[in-house]
């Protein structure tokens, strides 16, 4: 009987249902009426005394938003999203807002110790083995305690939510939000500009490395809301930041909708890191439930010599659509983007990249690794371009997937356009299966099978996985495993 | 998608739909033939040309790049020319009307106008999908071509020439060819104008490929500096067929060749083979989907394009494993030499794969001359632009050189050789 228990068992633990952040916590909320009108957003901007300005920029969105269709060129399927069925903003109760870590409900501090996640910072201290990194907490729709805040003004550095921002720095906030994705951009990044509740700033003035780690750690917990976080990092000549961010939700069978927008700015000489490990509920075996994430993240080479760098594990959401890109508009710029994507159980993944060389000398490299199993869809989608005055734009590209089971499926559709004769552009993409060859020299020597794979997987993304920072890289590690488990046999 | 609802026609559009009207009476075929005809043109009239927001038609907006429709000219006059490869049997349409006499024996042929008038063509005249733009002109005004059985175990030793030559207005032709089992055979499809005044040309070719078939389909295309041409060729390869396509665009104003294939026979193995020689101000698009849709079956494209001058050119190149497709082996390549800052070059290769256990991989690139290559030649004593010649004829000539018969591969070659000297 044993046996047969502990067959049970594992059958139970090989399953797509692996997902274990997937709790739910009751705290009381906060939340606006469900459904979006004007009604909304001038709630939203008072609930976070937003000043005028704001407002207004809120409202020329939604009504932009309006006019605007959703977008059906991706490969991705889902029932049409009713937005009023939609709660757009939901705060706990107890801490509407940031405060100090003491002043944080205990409650809320227990879900981020379950997620792993030190928001004390003399624990974080006390700690000698974990490295130090300054995390700004966002829970539903809003930022509950940022770490570190003030070592990193010692250094310069402002790191806090963009609300505290919009209105402790509301020069910094409108000098440069919606510069690099303006309100108009796409469907969801108008939708965003109209409701964002939450998320970060970082601006690093001239001259300053950031001394620690910066990150935003998002979490969705309350039923039926849309997270809708905007992040705007700023990196002055010189200067040099690297960002982690991370997130998970509970697991439910309703879809949830996540559409952010992170603009990044790096002016001469300055070089930002933005590095994501993307762990939203993917859904259950049968594809119910799971997070729609609905993503605009593009970064600005805003000055000459600067550099921008996208690194990305994506292994959560139902949905992924997203499309880091970077443009190169300053002299000698450079941009990169490394991806992981893995999708399994009933996922659908179309992300990717945009290269946009405007400047002279500009160079870009795309490391893409797409892991597609059980019925999942993982399509790559990227753009490289080049203006007719970017002269010697280099570009190296290549994505590759991988396929584990035939019910998957793996797509490219790369765009590359050329516009002078200066420009040299590569690009390969391979779609392959596991080898046999390789997976039966690991089985010979008594590794079984799952753990095969799992290993043969990490070597096919480790050039990824080599930009992501330490502490990141064996989370992603990890995820990358339990992502797989199930998908075979 | 109800975009075409409230469209102003633009000049070309009204033209064609008034060409319609104008010559509906004398196109060959009624009843069904008819029918079919008046479903495309409402399907045109309704749509449109395509646009970019067409995603197959993303970068070449035939709306906007299809300026104007010369008249069809009843009065105008070309006549045959010699065949590329001597010793070819050639079948040639001219100005759109296809010459029936000395038809080759050993297959069987007939002209495409016969096939309209019985009523045998209506099965053909169909859009492939409803971004069909090539099929639905071309099967709203098509008046010949050729109709071709090539039969079980026919081995051709002379190539076969399907020569059009066009000198003013409009032409649109079609060639269904039925290559039956273990057939083995060359068909050269030439293109060319013996005029300066602007011609619209659309062909549609439809091959089926049966069991064990072998064969190399050429496709030249020289039109004049401001003829519009519109092609499209669709094949199926049976069980072990073979098809080797080779494409060579060096002419034309506004220049889109599609093609489209499917292997629906284990064993089936396609081979496109291009060359784009692209300068002036003109736009040349080639687009190309394969579904691999059974297991077991492969495929390598290389295509080489080179643009001088204000030249746009776009690759877009889709291959389809279907679910259960194991074994298929694809590689595509696309690779350009960008001579001028004026010119630009897009390439859209894509891959939509459904089956795990596959070997399928893309290249494109897009650089210049290689600087190290230049300066080793010039350093043996050899002037910069001959030196450029050299390197860019080395780059197509690869391809050229995959066919056997070293009197095409000359003959090709000069061709090539000759548009180098004038454009370089």
């Amino acid at each position: 009987m044993a046996a047969v228990q502990e067959t049970i068992d594992q059958v139970a633990l090989i399953d797509v249902d692996q997902y274990k952040y997937g709790f739910e916590t009751t705290i009381e909320m906060d939340k606006a009426p469900k459904g979006l009108s004007e009604d909304i957003i001038r709630f939203i901007s008072a609930k976070k005394n937003e000043p005028d300005w704001m407002l207004e920029w809120r409202l020329e969105a939604y009504q932009r938003w309006l006019t605007l269709e959703e977008p059906t060129w991706a490969r991705v399927n889902y029932p049409k999203i009713d937005f009023n069925e939609i709660y757009f903003y939901a705060a706990p109760k107890s801490t509407p807002g940031p405060t100090s870590i003491d002043d944080v409900d205990p409650e809320l501090l227990r879900v981020y110790e379950k997620l792993g996640i030190p928001l004390r910072e003399q624990e974080i201290l006390a700690g000698v083995k974990t490295p130090r990194i300054a995390v700004d907490a966002v829970f539903d729709s809003v930022s509950v305690v940022t770490t570190f805040k003030e070592e990193l003004k010692k250094a310069g550095v402002i790191f806090m939510s963009i609300s505290e921002a919009i209105r402790e720095h509301p020069d910094l906030v409108k000098k440069y939000l919606g510069t690099v994705v303006p309100t108009t951009d796409n469907y969801y990044a108008t939708l965003n500009s109209a409701v964002f509740t939450d998320g970060s700033f970082v601006f690093v003035p001239k001259g300053v490395r950031c001394p620690m780690e910066l990150s935003t750690y998002f979490r969705i917990n309350e039923k039926g809301t849309g997270q809708f976080e905007r992040t705007l990092i700023i990196a002055e000549d010189s200067a040099y930041v690297s960002y982690l961010e991370g997130c998970t939700a509970p697991q439910r069978d309703e879809n949830q909708l996540h559409a952010a927008v992170v603009e990044l700015v790096a002016l001469d000489d300055a070089e930002i890191k933005y590095s994501t490990v993307q762990n939203w509920y993917p859904g259950d075996k049968e594809g119910k439930g799971g997070i729609y994430n609905f993503v605009t993240k593009r970064g600005d080479c805003r000055g000459k010599n600067s550099k921008i760098s996208w690194t990305q594990v994506e292994t959560g959401s139902a949905i992924t659509w997203k499309y880091p890109s970077c443009i190169l508009r300053g002299d000698g710029s450079r941009g990169e983007f490394y991806s992981i994507a893995v999708s399994n159980g009933h996922q659908q993944i179309d992300s990717g990249t945009k290269m946009i060389h405007l400047g002279k000398n500009t160079s870009s490299r795309i490391v893409s690794k797409g892991i597609a199993a059980g019925v999942s869809q993982n399509t790559y989608r990227g753009q490289v371009s080049t203006h007719r005055k970017a002269e010697n734009a280099r570009n190296f590209t290549q994505c590759d997937s991988l396929l584990i089971g035939d019910k998957c499926g793996a797509h490219t559709v790369p765009y590359i356009e050329a516009r002078n004769s200066s420009a040299q552009f590569e690009h390969e993409a391979t779609t392959s299966k596991i080898s046999e060859d390789q997976l039966f020299y690991c089985l010979q020597r008594g590794i079984p099978t799952e753990a095969a794979i799992a290993l043969i997987v990490n070597g096919f993304v480790k050039e990824v996985i080599q930009e992501l920072p330490m502490e990141f890289a064996v989370e992603a590690q990890k995820l990358i495993g339990i992502s797989l488990e199930g998908s075979v046999g | 998608m109800n975009m075409q609802t409230a469209i102003t026609m633009t000049a070309a559009e009204t033209a064609l739909i008034d060409a319609y009207t104008a010559q509906i009476g004398e196109l060959p075929g009624e009843g069904a033939v008819l029918s079919a005809r008046d479903t495309l043109l409402a399907n045109l009239r309704q749509q449109g040309l395509p646009t970019r927001r067409v995603e197959s038609w993303h970068y070449t907006d035939l709306r906007a790049l299809l300026r104007a429709v010369p008249a069809f000219d009843p009065t105008a006059f070309a006549e045959k020319v010699d065949p590329l490869v001597p010793g070819s049997s050639v079948l040639s349409v001219l100005n759109g009307k296809a010459d029936t006499k000395n038809l080759p024996a050993g297959i069987n042929v007939r002209s495409y106008a016969e096939s309209l008038i019985d009523g045998v063509a209506a099965a053909d005249l169909i859009e492939r999908d409803q971004d069909d733009a090539i099929g639905r002109i071309n099967g709203s005004f098509v008046r010949d071509g050729f109709e071709i059985e090539v039969p079980e175990g026919t081995e051709l030793e002379q190539p076969v020439e399907f020569q059009l030559v066009q000198s003013a207005g409009q032409s649109h032709s079609r060639f269904p060819v039925t290559f039956g089992a273990n057939s083995k055979a060359t068909i050269i499809e030439r293109h060319l104008s013996v005029s300066d005044a602007a011609s619209l040309v659309t062909v549609v070719s439809d091959l089926i490929l049966d069991e064990g078939a072998e064969i190399t389909w050429i496709i030249l295309q020289q039109q004049g500096a401001s003829d519009s041409h519109l092609a499209q060729v669709n094949f199926d390869l049976g069980t072990n067929a073979k098809l080797r396509l080779f494409v060579i665009n060096a002419g034309g104003k506004l220049v889109r060749q599609e093609v489209h294939g499917v292997t629906t026979g284990e064993g089936a193995d396609f081979k496109l083979r291009g060359i784009n020689l692209l300068g002036a101000e003109t736009h040349t698009d080639v687009t190309f989907t394969l579904g691999h849709d059974v297991p077991n079956t492969t495929s390598t494209e290389i295509l080489r394009n080179v643009l001088f001058d204000r030249a746009k050119g776009v690759f877009q190149g889709q291959i389809r494993v279907a679910p259960d497709a194991q074994k298929t082996d694809a590689k595509m390549a696309c690779n350009t030499l960008l001579l001028s800052d004026d010119a630009d070059f897009s390439a859209k290769p894509e891959l939509e794969i459904f089956a795990d256990d596959v070997q399928c991989g893309h290249g494109a690139t897009v650089i210049d001359i290689n600087p190290t290559h230049l300066y080793y030649l010039r350093a043996r004593g050899i002037p910069e632009n001959k030196a450029r010649a050299m390197l860019v004829n080395a780059f197509v000539d690869e391809i050229v050189e995959e066919l056997e018969d070293e009197g095409l591969i000359e003959t090709l070659e000069t061709i090539i050789a000759a548009w180098l000297e004038k454009h370089a």
